[in-house]
C-alpha cells in the first residue's frame, strides 16, 4: 500500500474520481483518522448531491423547439420560447405529450393502435400528397396569395371552420390548397406547404370521422409518413417525408392551430 | 437528418443543464445554448467525426459564457446576489424547486464564474480533470485549484446563509 501524506486536496480528488485506485485504502484510513477532514468530505458529498438534485430536472425537460430548430437550421433565429410553446395549452387536452408521439400513444388507454378504417384517412392523405406535392405548376387549385378565399371556400365545402395554420416558425410557407374526395361521400381539404429547400408537406382535413384515434402511418418504407388525428366530427393528417422528429414537431403545431380554428 | 446534427441534438439536454448551472435563469440559459448551437453549426468542420460532439460543444459554450461574463464585468454592472431564499430570483412558474435546491443554486451563482464552471464541469457533468482542463483551456493545476476553491466557497456561502438568513454581496 502506498504510504503518503494526504491533504484536503485529496478530498477533492477522491470526490471527483481522480484519486489513483491504489491510494484509495490509505486515503480512507487517513479520513477515518481525521474526523475534521471526514466531516469536510461528507459536507462536500452532500453539497454535490444537492447540486445534482437541483439540476436533475433539466435533463428531463422537453427540448425547446427553438434549440431544435437552431440545429436543424430551418427556423428564424430567436423565436421566443413562448411562441413555440403557446399551442401546448391550446391543444393540451387533445394531443399533448412529453417526449413524442410514441410516448403519447403508449400512455393512452382504451384507444387502440390504428385499425383499418382510421388508416384510410392516412392512406388517402398519403395518396394525395404523392400526387399533388410532386406537381410543380398544378399542385394547388387556389394559391396562398388568395388565402382568404381558400379558407372560406374549403370551410364551406368540407363543413369545418378551416384556418390554414401558420407554420413559419417551423420553416414552412403555405403554397395553397385544393378540394379532394374523402371516404365514401365526403370531402377533404388539402393544404400544401413548402420550406426554403422546396421540401413539401401537406395537411389533409376532413369532417368525415366518427372515431377518436391518432397515430402515424407509412404506406411503404421510404415513402411519406402521415401523422393523423381523428376526433368526433373531424380528421386531420399531416404528410411528408421529413425526419420523424421534425414531422411530429410540424404536425403538433399544425394540429394545435387547426383545432383552435375549428373550435373558434 | 444527418448524423452530425442528430449527435448534436442529443447533447442538448446536457448543454441546457450546464447552461442552467452557469446562468440559473431558464431563458438566459437557453439563449446561451442557442448561441452555442448556432456557432457550432457554422463550424461543423471543426468537429472530428467519429467522436462524441460533447467536448467540442462544451468548449464552444464555455467560451461564449466567459466572453459574456467579461462583457458584463467591463460594463461594471453590479452583481446583486440575494442569498435569502425569499429574496431569491423567482423561479419560473413551471420549475418547482425545493428550498434546498433554491439555496444551493443561489449559492452556486454567487461563486466566481471560473470556479463555478470548473466545479460544475467535473461534479455535475462528469468530465475528468484532464477533459475539463482541456475544455476550459487551463492547466490541470489551475482547474484543480478552481474546483477546490469553488467547493469551499460554495460551502461557506451555504454556512453563511443558514447562519444569517439575509446577506447581500454587492460586487462593483
Amino acid at each position: 500500500m502506498t504510504r503518503r501524506d494526504f491533504s484536503e486536496r485529496d478530498i477533492h480528488m477522491a470526490l471527483d474520481g481522480e484519486l489513483p485506485g491504489e491510494e484509495r485504502m490509505a486515503y480512507d484510513a487517513w479520513l477515518e483518522a481525521n474526523p475534521e477532514m471526514k466531516a469536510k468530505s461528507a459536507r462536500y458529498i452532500a453539497d454535490r448531491a444537492a447540486l445534482r438534485a437541483a439540476l436533475a430536472g433539466v435533463m428531463n425537460e422537453p427540448v425547446p423547439a427553438r434549440l431544435r430548430h437552431a440545429v436543424l437550421g430551418e427556423a428564424p433565429a430567436r423565436t421566443p420560447a413562448w411562441r413555440s410553446r403557446w399551442w401546448l395549452s391550446a391543444a393540451a387536452a387533445a394531443v399533448l405529450m412529453v417526449g413524442g408521439f410514441g410516448g403519447y400513444l403508449a400512455g393512452i388507454d382504451g384507444i387502440g393502435r390504428s385499425g383499418e378504417s382510421d388508416d384510410q384517412l392516412a392512406e388517402q392523405a398519403i395518396s394525395a400528397h404523392l400526387i399533388y406535392a410532386a406537381e410543380k405548376r398544378h399542385a394547388v387549385e387556389v394559391p396562398a396569395s388568395d388565402k382568404d378565399h381558400l379558407q372560406t371556400w374549403l370551410s364551406n365545402r368540407v363543413g369545418l371552420k378551416l384556418v390554414a395554420p401558420d407554420l413559419a416558425a417551423e420553416g414552412f410557407a403555405l403554397v395553397g390548397g385544393r378540394l379532394l374526395p374523402a371516404g365514401e361521400r365526403g370531402k377533404a381539404a388539402m393544404l400544401l406547404y413548402e420550406d426554403a429547400k422546396g421540401e413539401r408537406i401537406s395537411l389533409f382535413v376532413t369532417a368525415e370521422s366518427s372515431q377518436t384515434t391518432k397515430g402515424t402511418y407509412t404506406a411503404e418504407a421510404d415513402g411519406p409518413e402521415a401523422v393523423y388525428w381523428l376526433d368526433k366530427g373531424y380528421g386531420c393528417a399531416v404528410v411528408g417525408t421529413l425526419p420523424p422528429e421534425r414531422l411530429s414537431e410540424v404536425a403538433k403545431s399544425a394540429y394545435g392551430q387547426l383545432l383552435a380554428g375549428i373550435s373558434s | 437528418m444527418d448524423d452530425k446534427k442528430a449527435a448534436i441534438l442529443s447533447e442538448i439536454p446536457r448543454l441546457r443543464r450546464y447552461a442552467r448551472s452557469l446562468l440559473r435563469d431558464r431563458d438566459s440559459a437557453d439563449d446561451l445554448v442557442q448561441d452555442c448551437l448556432e456557432r457550432a453549426l457554422v463550424r461543423l468542420d471543426n468537429w472530428q467525426t467519429g467522436e462524441s460532439p460533447r467536448r467540442w460543444l462544451f468548449t464552444i459554450m464555455h467560451h461564449l459564457f466567459i466572453d459574456q461574463m467579461r462583457k458584463v464585468n467591463r460594463r461594471g454592472e453590479a452583481a446583486m446576489l440575494p442569498l435569502e431564499a425569499g429574496e431569491a430570483q423567482a423561479a419560473p412558474a413551471d420549475q418547482v424547486e425545493s428550498i434546498a435546491s433554491r439555496e444551493i443554486m443561489d449559492a452556486l451563482q454567487a461563486i466566481g464564474p471560473d470556479r463555478r464552471a470548473a466545479l460544475v464541469m467535473v461534479a455535475i457533468e462528469g468530465f475528468s480533470y484532464a477533459e475539463a482542463a482541456n475544455i476550459l483551456g487551463v492547466p490541470a493545476g489551475t482547474l484543480m485549484s478552481r474546483i477546490a476553491r469553488g467547493r469551499e466557497e460554495l460551502r461557506g456561502l451555504l454556512d453563511d446563509s443558514s447562519r444569517r438568513r439575509s446577506i447581500r454581496i454587492v460586487e462593483r
